[in-house]
Parts: C-alpha cells; sequence; structure tokens
C-alpha cells in the first residue's frame, strides 16, 4: 500500500509542478515506484517538463469516467522505468472532477505504487480541494517572499480543515520545500529568512532548493533538472528524494558565490 | 472610670397573695438572705416592712436580663453554626457559578491561526501561538496572544495584552491601535474611562 503525496503551493509559479517531477524521478532512481499525476485539469504542465507530451493519448479524466483503463493511460518515464506518468485532461476543466471518481482512481494507484504524487492546481479552488482530500500528506511548496507564504499559509489551512483524513481524525503529514532560494538575496535580507519562513507556517523542513538557471532549460527540453548531476537545484532535489524515501540526508546552507580574489579569501575563512 | 463586675444571685418571685410570700421567706430566710429578689407585682405596707424587717434587698417590676438554660444555650449554638454553613454553602455555590462562567467563557487555543481562518470567540480568549497574516480574530471580551500577530484583531473586551508586527490590523472597541505602540514586546491595552491606554509588559514574560 503506497503513500499518496499531494504536491501544494496555493500561489502559481512558485515551482510546483518542477517540483513534482523530479521528486518523481528522484523516488523512481531509489528503486521505488511512482506515479505522478497531474491534477491540474484544463492546464496541464507536467507532460511538457517530464518530456513526455507527445505520448499523451488518455487522460485521467478518461480513466475516471471509465473511457479508458489506468493501463492504458499511465504513461513510462523516459528516464527511469519506476516512473509513471498519469496526464491531466487539457480539454475539460475542474468542475469534472467527483470525489467518489477520485477516490477510485487513488485508491486504485496506492495498490500498485509506492508513492502516489499529485501536482495539485494553483489556488485554493475545487480543484484544489479535491487534489488534497484523500492525501496522505503533503509537500507544501513556497518561495521565499511574503505572498507566496501567505498563499501557502491559506492552502495549509484548508488542507487542515478539507482533507478526509482530518474529517476522519487523523493528521495530515506536511512536508516544506523552499523553493528558488537565491542566496546572496537571502544574505543582503531582500529575501525571507528560512527559519522565520517555518516560524510563520509552523511545517517540518524538507529542503531548500537552491534557484538555478539549469532548471528551465531542462524543463524546455523535458529533462527533469535531477538528471544534470552539475546543478545545484538536482542534487538538491536528489536529496529530497531520498529523504523522502527514509535516508538520513542534512540540509546544507547555501552560500552566495562572490566574485574577485577578495571574495575568493572572504569565502575561504568562512 | 471604675468598673466592677459582679455576679449575683437572683430569686425571681411574682406576688399574689401576700400571707403566703410572707410566710414563704420567713420559712426560707436561710435560703434566700443573701439573694436579691426580683418581685413582680404591687407591694403592700405590710410585704414592705416585713422586708426590711428581714434585711432583704429587692427590686420591684424590673426586667433582668437573663442568661439561659442550657438546653437552650444548646439549641442557639446549633441554630447559629447551621446558619453559618447554609451561608457557606451559598456562597460556595455562588463561586462555583462565577468560577464556571468563567471557564465556560474563556477559550484558550494553542493553535496556529492561519490565512484566511475566521476566529469569532464570544467571551475571552488566550491564544497560545501566532497569528499569522490574512487571519482574523474577533473577541468579544478580552484577549491574550502570546506570540507575535500579523494579522487582524477585534476585540472589545475589558483588556488585550499581545504583540503586533507592523503588518497587522488592530482594532480595539472600534479604534484602530497604532502598531508602532505595540511592536517589539508584549503590551497591555486597556480602555479606562474611554480613553484607550498602551503599557508596555516591561519584564520580559517567560510564558515557558
Amino acid at each position: 500500500m503506497g503513500i499518496v503525496i499531494a504536491v501544494i503551493s496555493g500561489k502559481g509559479g512558485v515551482g510546483k509542478t518542477t517540483t513534482t517531477a523530479n521528486i518523481g524521478l528522484g523516488i523512481a532512481m531509489n528503486d521505488k515506484k511512482a506515479v505522478v499525476v497531474d491534477f491540474d485539469i484544463g492546464q496541464r504542465n507536467l507532460d511538457m517538463i517530464l518530456g513526455l507530451e507527445n505520448r499523451v493519448v488518455y487522460d485521467i479524466v478518461q480513466v475516471m469516467d471509465g473511457e479508458a483503463k489506468m493501463k492504458q493511460a499511465l504513461i513510462k518515464s523516459k528516464v527511469n522505468e519506476n516512473l509513471m506518468f498519469l496526464a491531466a485532461s487539457q480539454t475539460k476543466d475542474k468542475t469534472v472532477l467527483d470525489s467518489a471518481k477520485i477516490k477510485n482512481l487513488v485508491e486504485e494507484l496506492k495498490e500498485e505504487f509506492d508513492f502516489v504524487i499529485l501536482d495539485a492546481p494553483a489556488g485554493i479552488e475545487s480543484g484544489y480541494e479535491h487534489t488534497i482530500e484523500f492525501a496522505d500528506a503533503a509537500i507544501i511548496v513556497v518561495n521565499p517572499e511574503v505572498s507566496s507564504i501567505r498563499d501557502a499559509d491559506r492552502a495549509i489551512g484548508i488542507l487542515d480543515s478539507k482533507s478526509q483524513k482530518v474529517k476522519d481524525g487523523e493528521d495530515v503529514q506536511k512536508h516544506l520545500i523552499i523553493n528558488r532560494v537565491n542566496p546572496a538575496m537571502v544574505e543582503s535580507g531582500e529575501m525571507l529568512k528560512c527559519d522565520d519562513i517555518l516560524d510563520i507556517l509552523n511545517v517540518p523542513l524538507l529542503g531548500k532548493v537552491p534557484e538555478d538557471r539549469a532548471i528551465i532549460e531542462a524543463s524546455n527540453q523535458g529533462k527533469p533538472v535531477i538528471t544534470d548531476n552539475n546543478s545545484e537545484a538536482g542534487k538538491a532535489y536528489k536529496r529530497i528524494a531520498d529523504r523522502l524515501c527514509g535516508k538520513d540526508v542534512k540540509i546544507p546552507e547555501f552560500v552566495a558565490k562572490k566574485g574577485g580574489i577578495l571574495g575568493l579569501f572572504k569565502g575561504m575563512f568562512k | 472610670m471604675l468598673t466592677k463586675q459582679f455576679s449575683t444571685q437572683v430569686c425571681e418571685v411574682e406576688l399574689v397573695n401576700d400571707d403566703e410570700f410572707i410566710s414563704f421567706f420567713e420559712k426560707n430566710y436561710g435560703l434566700f438572705c443573701n439573694h436579691l429578689l426580683s418581685i413582680k407585682g404591687e407591694i403592700s405596707a405590710k410585704v414592705e416592712s416585713f422586708l426590711q424587717q428581714k434585711g432583704y434587698k429587692y427590686i420591684q417590676n424590673v426586667e433582668l436580663p437573663k442568661g439561659k438554660l442550657k438546653e437552650g444555650l444548646e439549641k442557639e449554638i446549633e441554630k447559629v453554626r447551621q446558619e453559618a454553613f447554609l451561608e457557606r454553602q451559598e456562597l460556595e455555590a455562588k463561586v462555583a457559578k462565577l468560577s464556571n462562567k468563567l471557564q465556560q467563557n474563556l477559550k484558550v487555543m494553542d493553535s496556529l491561526v492561519r490565512s484566511g481562518q475566521e476566529l469569532k470567540v464570544d467571551g475571552d480568549l488566550l491564544l497560545l501561538n501566532r497569528v499569522n497574516s490574512g487571519a482574523t480574530i474577533n473577541v468579544s471580551g478580552s484577549l491574550i496572544i502570546t506570540q507575535i500577530v500579523e494579522g487582524s484583531i477585534r476585540c472589545n473586551g475589558d483588556f488585550m495584552m499581545l504583540k503586533a508586527s507592523p503588518k497587522a490590523n488592530i482594532v480595539f472597541h472600534g479604534v484602530e491601535v497604532d502598531n508602532d505602540y505595540l511592536k517589539d514586546r508584549l503590551n497591555r491595552v486597556e480602555l479606562i474611562e474611554n480613553k484607550i491606554h498602551i503599557t508596555p509588559v516591561l519584564k520580559e514574560t517567560n510564558w515557558a
């Protein structure tokens, strides 16, 4: 029996989909069976980031409506055969989602996979509520800026009141990923500090991912950045996936790279 | 002023028949000679001369303060005791009622109030966690928040005690309180004679 993890953020554009793809792949690289499900009905993106655009035949709505079998709709990743992908519908909208059907779908996926990762849509509307409804855990993705923190705070509030697990009197596990951390901006005080974010949201930290140009390039090419061994963000996602698989990996502090000989010396004596 | 207190033996007697009276006190002279006679009724000349001749001290038609018989005393003590007991019970009931009322109206919470959550409390509130930006708390009674407030607060009680960030919006009895007065440390905000008083809690409060 697998675990269902919803990746949420509240605000759009903070890197939910990128995180979903990379964590999914990272878990698969740990020899665990994982499936990533795009719940952003009507605005699917995950297929592009995984580089599987051309392979989508059936989508999640068709599976839920019984028009296609689960096996037909699941797409195997090009990079790792432990990772499967279930696409969102691009033509329908969020109103087609229905609690009972989602429950069936999630139960079916749970039987077969160790990790079921749901990529939630931005916002806190019905699409979001349906994504978190049957989740056992949630990964909250934030950027170190106030609007992202407040939206995430709101999303957590809804998670704590609307999820089925909470209604049954249990707790939904929550993990925080601080994405797009710019070490130079944190040091200069322009970005929120990690401790302040943890104070506000009161959610344990799962990992920090630095801002990295390689991510955009990776997304454009349809190869998740985790496959790039030279990328700092890729390494950070690898560490996060390892932590999710139960490995004890430390969370390193990112230090800004300083230019010039003086900067080099400063870096040496830190 | 000099006062002295004596205890005397008093014999109270109702005078109806002169002869009966004279013969009784004649016969029992030894017993009553040192008593004070308290006589009720009219004293005739005959009786008066008898009393003077015998040297009896007497008073006439005087209501003397009386002590009580043993049973009476015991009864009275019991009565007082019972009254005190009832009074105490009544007081205890009153106190219980009051403290019940307090407990029912005081809400204690230790959960984070997140953005978008609206907390309405009819009574007093003690919150042992922070209030995030975008959260609203509406309290009809007094309010204590032990951690920083970044959301909005509406309080109509006797006082509130909190520490607010510059983002917070705090309204006390319909008046917006300037955040500058509430920053850095815990402050006590009170309404005294239609004026809002803000007193910083100077000592670092340690809630742990």
